[in-house]
């Protein structure tokens, strides 16, 4: 199974900004939102959030699934915060939360992995230039976490299915130590591979 | 740190990944079914010791800021980040870590077997649940503008399940490690 980023290949105005300024834009917009409480303006926020959301062209599916655990968060948020600070208090502490995570939402769907990620790396150079990053082990790191997860899945797989034959299918138990080992023997395999080729 | 180190945390990284999108087990007497991602991170914590598995939960949530669908359910992006439970992510980097210090101290020196169960017990319930809840309580209570207490309460339902958890990854840790030793070495 294949990780597929969640960004929209689209050129929506939101997608020809450089990541860097939405980025920096998101975390001002998250600092200046904790300071208002006024719900009519969290309110326009929320709005301008789910307008920029929509401008990316994401699909009503894809929305959904990023939507929906944030959903029940709010429901229950809001029965918390009617039950301890009244019915007046629930729609700022809403709209404020759904326009913040609709403004983070609106800047993953409109910028390329690879451009956040070169955004870390210069945000990372001062650390580098101290010594206490190598940007070559943080770049081998990534690609070979990404490279793994459709295999160790697929070790996943098939243990469940040897599981099953056995008659262990719903332990989780069994499930697990095994794909640990196995996980860890591949890295060891991986790494030799690596060293032996530099 | 060597190439070895980089590959483990890069695949324990992938682990977590997957232990977070299989599908949430439904527990007796537990209201929410619980996802593996915890699990996979004081597992992190429990192998791999404080630096490897502090900077293997790193980069899984590197993974997700970046916008790739690593968390349970098939979310990602900073959506999660900035909202209410974003404090209980940051929380897993530092408590893997937390967990794997302590492993190191209160597992690996045991003289028994028992002795040493307890120890990765007691390392993944302080760090996957002491620590992880408290950096992720200050951070609710601040995005929902609630009090610290009442923040509390809101997410006191999740606990027993990560006890369970935290039990869970200890058994595990302490199989894997004897027939796998890796926690023992350094980092």
């Amino acid at each position: 199974m294949m990780i597929e980023p969640l960004y929209i290949n689209r050129a929506s105005p939101l997608h020809r900004l450089p990541a860097a300024l939405k980025l920096a834009l998101l975390v001002a917009a998250g600092a200046g939102l904790v300071a208002v409480h006024d719900a009519r303006w969290l309110g326009l926020a929320a709005a301008l959030a789910a307008l920029l959301v929509w401008s990316t062209g994401v699909g009503a599916a894809a929305l959904w699934r990023q939507l929906r655990g944030l959903l029940w968060v709010l429901a229950a948020i809001g029965v918390f915060t009617v039950a301890f600070q009244g019915w007046q208090a629930a729609p700022a502490v809403l709209l404020r939360i759904a326009a913040l995570v609709g403004l983070a939402l609106a800047v993953t769907l409109s910028t390329r992995s690879s451009d956040l990620i070169a955004v870390c790396e210069r945000a990372l150079r001062p650390l580098q230039r101290l010594g206490l990053l190598d940007a070559g082990k943080v770049a081998l790191a990534l690609a070979l976490a990404l490279r793994f997860v459709p295999e160790i899945w697929r070790h996943y797989q098939e243990i469940r299915e040897a599981q099953a034959a056995r008659g262990l299918a719903r332990h989780p138990l069994a499930l697990i130590v095994p794909l640990v080992v196995r996980t860890l023997k591949r890295a060891e395999q991986v790494a030799q591979a690596i060293d032996a080729r530099s | 740190m060597k190439t070895r180190d980089t590959v483990l945390i890069a695949l324990f990284a992938a682990l977590i990944v997957v232990l977070s999108l299989m599908p949430p087990i439904p527990l007796p007497a537990i209201p929410v079914p619980v996802t593996l991602q915890t699990l996979g991170t004081m597992l992190a914590g429990a192998m791999l010791g404080p630096l490897r598995g502090g900077l293997a939960c790193l980069l899984y949530l590197l993974l997700a800021a970046i916008g790739l669908p690593v968390l349970p359910g098939g979310r990602g992006g900073l959506g999660v980040f900035f909202g209410p439970t974003g404090g209980f992510l940051a929380g897993m980097a530092l408590g893997a870590c937390v967990t794997g210090w302590l492993a190191r101290r209160a597992a690996l020196g045991a003289r028994n077997a028992g002795l040493a169960v307890a120890g990765y017990v007691a390392a993944c319930v302080v760090g996957g649940i002491v620590v992880v809840y408290a950096v992720g309580i200050p951070w609710l209570a601040v995005v929902t503008q609630m009090e610290w207490s009442k923040a509390a309460l809101a997410v006191a339902a999740f606990v027993p399940g990560d006890l369970v958890k935290a039990v869970v990854a200890a058994w595990v840790a302490w199989r894997v490690e004897r027939v796998w030793p890796v926690l023992r070495e350094s980092p």
